[in-house]
């Protein structure tokens, strides 16, 4: 694909990744969920104990 | 000769046409720049802050052993800053906290809200205090709530060809109990005219408990057998029952045994692939693996053992009353803190499609397969339905599922036998399945009408999002960012 052909690929929303906003919830998963890892965010670190 | 005026024009266009090729080949040969020009990795400082609130419910309290009240509140106001050292490189700095009270925690010490041994009053006459707690109200003691401080710096490089990153990055949290300390790097790769990325990323986290642990146990460890009766501890003069409601001074938490490792060491590597597959598509394919060593458990979270007999502290009457909500004046004292194995092996993969339906609505989707050695298998999948309604306005409804298996050392509480070599009744660590629905509301300020001195607006993002757990724990949170980008 052309670099001309990417406009629409190039939308915000097309990021492969977690918005930054989202990252509040994460952590509560991280907290409140056994799984962690393969979403961008933390893999281990803290307690998660609250 | 005759010479025809349509000559003497071509002659005059040649030559404006080799003064100004000549010209414009002097201008390369002395100033290439404008031919290899680069774009900024970031053309200009941007910030964005945001503040989260968080709030739980439910009646499984992993302190006090799998029962009691779990009501949580986190407030967790952070700032994200990203600077353009030069064209090619770029640091951000990440710094938090998060603020939260919670009633579990709280009930390290459940004796502090009628005082135990300190406020109490000799009611019979035997030399014996009333005193009470109880795992469904919260407690006033210390560790009702805490705050995490925390900070990460990282740094990016790009190659001339913006094909290449290289990424550092360093940080640590700290919260009463615990400390931990973390860094890592990264590299990722671009090919196929950047429809093609690669990525691989490794990351060590070495943190350390400060353990707290539930006070009959501290007074255990600190007194030995005749914490009881031992006017130094915080339970002399203070009535312990059995079920039958007789005083008594055999309560032991025999098994217990001081942690002897306070360390939690974490080594991950990551690796993702992307790959774009039509002007309206693109996946990506990630995978971690994860090694954890040290004290994985948490020393503040009780369990109660079937095979020994139970040990109360409060009103007796109330014992067949303990599992519910409606006890207010028993505790039951723990036979022994979470014990789990000293290694941990996770391995999550996972993939995000995302498609571009039109200029109004793009689909996002994601799902996440994730198994580890202590017996847990989950699935996850979320799909996110960004919606433009204009240049400047964006709503983005979005849905989550999650379930799990549980760990091979779950029971509920009271279930677990003493001979057991691990156990838990964290009921994070159980089976259960969870369902989340919310979603955000974006305002982009396209035109950065909202300037104040550099400082521009650029984004506003408000999100709610309501999450309901099968074990009954129910939760909501609501977050605000803003962005602001820094001429």
């Amino acid at each position: 694909m052309k670099e001309y052909n990417k406009v629409y690929l190039n939308d915000l929303d097309m990021e492969l990744k977690s918005p930054l906003f989202e990252r509040f919830e994460t952590t509560y998963h991280i907290y409140r969920e056994a799984a962690a890892g393969a979403n961008g965010g933390k893999t281990g670190g803290g307690c998660g104990c609250n | 000769m005759e010479v025809k005026p349509e000559e003497v024009v071509g002659v005059i266009k040649s030559i404006f046409f080799y003064i100004f090729l000549s010209i414009g080949l002097l201008g390369y040969a002395q100033n290439d720049s404008i031919f290899t020009y680069k774009k900024k990795v970031l053309e200009a400082i941007e910030v964005d802050l945001l503040i989260g609130y968080y709030e739980q419910e439910g009646v499984h309290a992993s302190v006090t052993g799998g029962i009691g009240n779990e009501d949580l509140q986190n407030t967790a106001p952070t700032v994200v800053i990203r600077i353009p050292l030069n064209v090619d490189d770029v640091l951000t700095v990440d710094a938090g906290l998060s603020a939260y009270t919670s009633a579990s925690s709280s009930n390290g010490n459940p004796f502090n809200q009628t005082g135990a041994s300190e406020s109490g009053y000799d009611e019979d006459n035997s030399g014996r205090v009333p005193a009470g707690g109880s795992p469904w109200i919260a407690s006033s003691g210390a560790s009702r709530k805490d705050i995490l401080t925390s900070i990460n710096l990282s740094y990016v490089h790009a190659s001339e060809d913006r094909n290449q990153y290289w990424s550092a990055n360093i940080g640590g949290s700290f919260e009463y109990d615990y400390e931990s300390f973390g860094f890592g790097g990264g590299f990722t790769q671009l090919w196929n005219e950047k429809n093609t990325e690669f990525s691989l990323k490794t990351q060590v986290y070495l943190d350390q408990w400060k353990p707290i642990i539930p006070t009959e146990i501290h007074e255990f460890e600190i007194y030995g057998n005749g914490f009881l009766v031992d006017d130094r501890s915080y339970f002399y003069n203070v009535s312990v029952t059995d079920s039958e409601g007789n005083g008594v001074v055999s309560y032991l938490p025999s098994n217990f045994t001081s942690i002897d490792d306070v360390n939690r060491n974490s080594y991950s590597v990551s690796l993702e692939f992307s790959q774009i597959l039509s002007k309206r598509l693109q996946f990506s394919f990630f995978a971690d693996y994860v090694i954890q060593k040290g004290w994985l458990a948490n020393p503040l979270q009780r369990v109660y053992f079937a095979d020994r007999p139970n040990f109360y502290i409060g009103n007796f009457r109330s014992i067949s009353n303990y599992e519910k909500p409606s006890n207010k004046d028993i505790f039951h004292l723990a036979d022994d803190i979470e014990r789990l194995p000293r290694t941990r092996i996770k391995f999550p993969f996972g993939m995000r499609l995302n498609y571009y339906l039109n200029e109004f609505i793009v689909l996002r989707s994601y799902y996440r397969k994730y198994s580890d050695d202590w017996g847990i298998n989950s699935n996850t999948v979320q799909f996110e339905l960004p919606i433009k309604f204009s240049l400047k306005l964006k709503l983005t409804p979005s849905f989550r599922y999650y379930d799990q298996t549980a760990t091979d050392y779950f029971a509920s509480y009271n279930q677990h036998l003493s001979t057991q070599d691990f156990y838990t009744s964290d009921y994070d660590l159980s089976a259960f399945s969870s369902r989340q629905i919310g979603g955000s509301l974006v305002y982009t300020d396209v035109f950065s009408k909202y300037k104040l001195g550099k400082i521009s607006l650029k984004m506003i993002s408000l999100r709610y999002q309501n999450y309901q757990r099968s074990d009954g724990l129910s939760a909501f949170s609501v977050s605000t960012g803003f962005s602001f980008v820094i001429d």
